[in-house]
């Protein structure tokens, strides 16, 4: 109870706050969600939409703009009037990875400003339990005994973990057959019945319970918790590393006051309780951060994947 | 046994009972909106539904899903609209017999051959997950490419018309089908420069163009006279209105087959309720003794697909219940839901905690009597509302064409492709094209190509291909069975041309 008055008085203050420095939000605001209904992106995207009407006190629509991996709902989000009414739902791929080998219709470092992230998924390394192998060192050892006969998969084809995994095998000189994916579910058949040696997706939850598979190493920052005893590709001392992100994105030139709005109101959300339950249902690690943070955060990614996209040829 | 017990009386409480009835309801009305699919009204309900108990989400969740499948096919047949594209093979025959005035008895048809196939892959769920599971695992890509070609190949050659033109429009539909990301490369391919096209041409706006569009612009053809009628009458005869138990026994082997192959197709994960189908409404058209009557209003026509997709439903649960891989959206949800709750599925929950699946065996055989009997309401309900004159009805058919194409993620660019595509399959119709073998073509032709190309790269990887592709069981069985259908087929062709030429002989 206590806590609830907390949070209610907490939530006064801060509209009151806003009142006075300015009347953003003053109509509805569009959150634009540049995937079909359904995903994780999509479920979380509704639930923001939810609390931050109740902070902010304005009506929220969220508009599914799915196509071209992301890009079109960035792109429509990207030439709106930046006045804080427009924003969208942004994730790893199309950001910081997929306009460094496809052309995409907007420029990820002058088009957006970084709202903030309030999510981070795990993208294991993943390998049958009863298979040969028990560590990357195995793994890279057999690609380079056995050019080409390794076969792996990761969900997304050219997103960040496949590339940080590629950028790997290339970094050690193995040659390696990568099976384009057809989807996490297929993959983990896939590797089950042992058509691929390796896999990098982020529904591996079930099969590691029932023992299927092992984690050999983390692609994103920091370790898994699921597997506290296999290194991060980076403690590896591999080159590439990509946090896979879930955050919020708004046309370039956003005022200063709508950024802190947001800064404020995702702080909130994200240390709600309610935020807590959704994560943990959707085995995603909540990790909020505010619009300098995570612009810095976007910027260095974007860097060190265009480092190496040209250093090991990642495009082709 | 004690465990089976817990988990039955988990599942027949008063709330759980009562979530599969309201979720048979929703799901049979929402299914019967064209472009309102239950897996998107349940995501969108997600965030909703924290709240709820899981025994009384996950059968509510099951029931939807299971009542969406029949209440599609209500509109697939009446108004030539597939509430959802799974349904989009009963359109075929279903539509064919509601004009003839049996709508009725289509869509019982449709409804025994949906509670059919749901009973029938649902048993074998219960007894035979892991058993399948283990054969299923051993399909890999060079068994999904051999499968998929194979069906390509026969339905060539069965589509009924002039063997080319069934021929030209299958490749049109593959070639449709490959618009979009090339599979291995990435880069974008006959896309045109639309970024819209990167995903491929969305099922649903070709769907509802290609089958609602290009029929309304058909009738449009007809003198204004015309159109003041409706454009489905309900013939009062009895035997227009239901289906006696006669003609049940004589699809019963349909059934039966359509619904095996449908389990089989759902324990695959990564192929849809759509594709198994076609596949059965194709495999029926097949084996018939008389093909020529499909597409005209066959009753078998109505009972393969409907009994095939709705078998899909319960067999994607397979892969999830044996290892723990959901094998489609739906069974993702569920396994979504599972997992709140700490509960794993596959063989450690089997060994140490079942109740909850026993709880969820039994929501499904619940759900599908409860789809029987709520069925029929369904249908007395879509009869009422059909019957208005065309040309109210379809303007009506057009705005819920536009509006389900733009509802699937907000696109003017897939409201446009509706309109091409109804006027591509108005012109196919006036040229005497057959659009199934288009149809097919363009849903299996992604598989096919990803599968093959996948095969390929396998065959690279390893130091002897021919030894790695014939050393799989799964692989040298598919060869074998196939010879055999092909020859099967082959005889078929040659008799028929021999019994043509000799009736030409004899009239001539």
């Amino acid at each position: 109870m206590i806590k609830h008055l907390v949070k209610g008085a907490l939530a006064l203050t801060l509209t009151a706050g806003l009142a006075v420095a300015d009347d953003y939000p003053s109509e509805t605001i569009t959150l634009i969600v540049p995937y079909s209904p359904g995903g994780n992106g999509d479920i979380t995207s509704r639930f923001i939409a939810d609390q931050a009407s109740d902070i902010l006190g304005v009506n929220f629509v969220v508009e599914n703009r799915a196509g071209g991996g992301g890009f079109i709902g960035i792109n429509s989000c990207a030439n709106a009037d930046p006045d804080g009414h427009t924003i969208c739902f942004i994730s790893t791929s199309p950001i910081t990875v997929r306009p460094h080998v496809i052309e995409a219709p907007y420029d990820p470092m002058e088009d957006l400003t970084y709202i903030s992230q309030f999510m981070l998924s795990k993208q294991p390394v993943i390998v049958r339990n009863d298979g040969q192998f028990n560590s990357i060192e195995d793994v890279i050892a057999y690609a380079q005994e056995n050019p080409g006969q390794l076969r792996w998969s990761a969900a997304v084809p050219r997103g960040g973990p496949h590339l940080a995994t590629e950028a790997m095998f290339r970094a050690e000189g193995a040659q390696t057959t990568f099976l384009p994916s057809q989807g996490g579910a297929v993959e983990l058949a896939n590797l089950l019945s042992g058509t691929i040696d390796l896999a990098v997706i982020s529904d591996y939850g079930p099969a590691l319970d029932n023992g299927e598979i092992k984690i050999l190493a983390e692609t994103s920052p920091g370790r898994n918790p699921q597997a506290p005893d296999a290194p991060t590709l980076s403690e590896l001392g591999y080159p590439l590393e990509l946090a896979s992100f879930f955050a919020l994105a708004a046309p370039a030139g956003l005022p200063d006051d709508v950024i802190a709005a947001w800064d404020d109101t995702m702080a909130q959300i994200t240390e709600s309780e309610e935020f807590n339950t959704l994560m943990e249902r959707i085995k995603g690690e909540g990790a909020f951060l505010n619009s300098a943070d995570f612009t810095a955060r976007v910027a260095a990614d974007f860097e060190a994947m265009g480092e190496a996209t040209a250093t090991y040829g990642l495009g082709e | 046994m004690e465990s089976i017990l817990a988990g039955v009386s988990l599942a027949l409480t008063w709330p759980a009972v009562l979530a599969v009835l309201a979720g048979i309801v929703a799901g049979q009305l929402l299914g019967a909106i064209p472009g309102l699919t239950a897996t998107m009204t349940v995501a969108l309900l997600i965030p909703y539904t924290y709240y709820l108990d899981p025994w009384v989400g996950i059968p509510m969740l099951i029931g939807m899903f299971k009542g969406s499948l029949f209440g599609s096919s209500v509109t697939a047949i009446l108004v030539k609209t597939p509430g959802t594209p799974a349904a989009a093979a009963t359109v075929l025959d279903g539509y064919p017999m509601a004009q003839q005035g049996k709508g009725e008895k289509a869509c019982k048809m449709a409804l025994y051959s949906s509670v059919f196939g749901d009973s029938f892959s649902d048993i074998v769920l219960i007894f035979g997950a892991s058993f399948l599971a283990a054969i299923a695992l051993n399909f890999g890509p060079a068994e999904y490419t051999l499968l998929v070609a194979f069906s390509l190949l026969t339905m060539g050659f069965v589509s009924g018309a002039k063997i080319w033109k069934g021929l030209f429009a299958m490749l049109l539909g593959m070639l449709l089908g490959i618009v979009g990301l090339d599979p291995v490369t990435a880069s974008p391919r006959l896309t045109l420069g639309f970024l819209e096209l990167e995903e491929g041409i969305g099922l649903i706006p070709m769907l509802i163009g290609f089958l609602a569009v290009a029929e309304v612009m058909r009738q449009m053809e007809f003198p204004r006279k015309q159109l003041a009628a409706s454009t489905v009458s309900f013939s009062d005869k009895p035997a227009d209105r239901r289906v006696s138990w006669a003609e049940f026994k004589r699809v019963f082997p349909t059934l039966m087959k359509s619904s095996s192959l449908g389990t089989a197709v759902g324990a695959l994960p990564g192929i849809s309720a759509t594709v198994a189908a076609f596949l059965a409404y194709n495999e029926a058209k097949r084996s018939s003794k008389n093909p020529e009557k499909f597409g005209k209003g066959e009753l078998e026509g109505v009972a393969a697909p409907e009994s095939a997709n709705n078998a899909v439903s319960g067999a994607n649960l397979i892969p999830l219940m044996a290892f723990g891989i959901p094998g489609d959206i739906a069974a993702a949800l569920i396994l979504s839901a599972l997992l709140i709750q700490g509960i794993t599925p596959g063989p450690v929950v089997f060994r140490d905690n079942p109740e909850p699946i026993y709880a969820i065996f039994t929501a499904l055989l619940l759900a599908n009597f409860f789809n029987l009997i709520l069925g029929h309401g369904l249908i007395k309900m879509a009869r009422r509302v059909v019957t208005v004159p065309k040309r109210i009805l379809f303007p009506i058919v057009l705005i819920i064409a536009a509006a389900s194409a733009y509802a699937m993620r907000g696109s003017v660019f897939d409201v446009q492709l509706v309109f091409m595509f109804g006027f591509l399959g108005w012109v196919l119709t006036k040229l005497a094209f057959p659009t199934v073998p288009l149809l097919i073509g363009f849903i299996l032709m992604p598989i096919l190509e990803s599968n093959l190309r996948v095969s390929m790269l396998i065959a690279g990887s390893v130091p002897n291909p021919f030894a790695y592709f014939f050393g799989r069981p799964a692989f040298v069985a598919l060869i074998a069975v196939m010879a055999l259908m092909l020859i099967l087929v082959l005889r078929r062709i040659l008799r028929d041309r021999q019994a043509a030429r000799a009736a030409g002989l004899r009239s001539g």
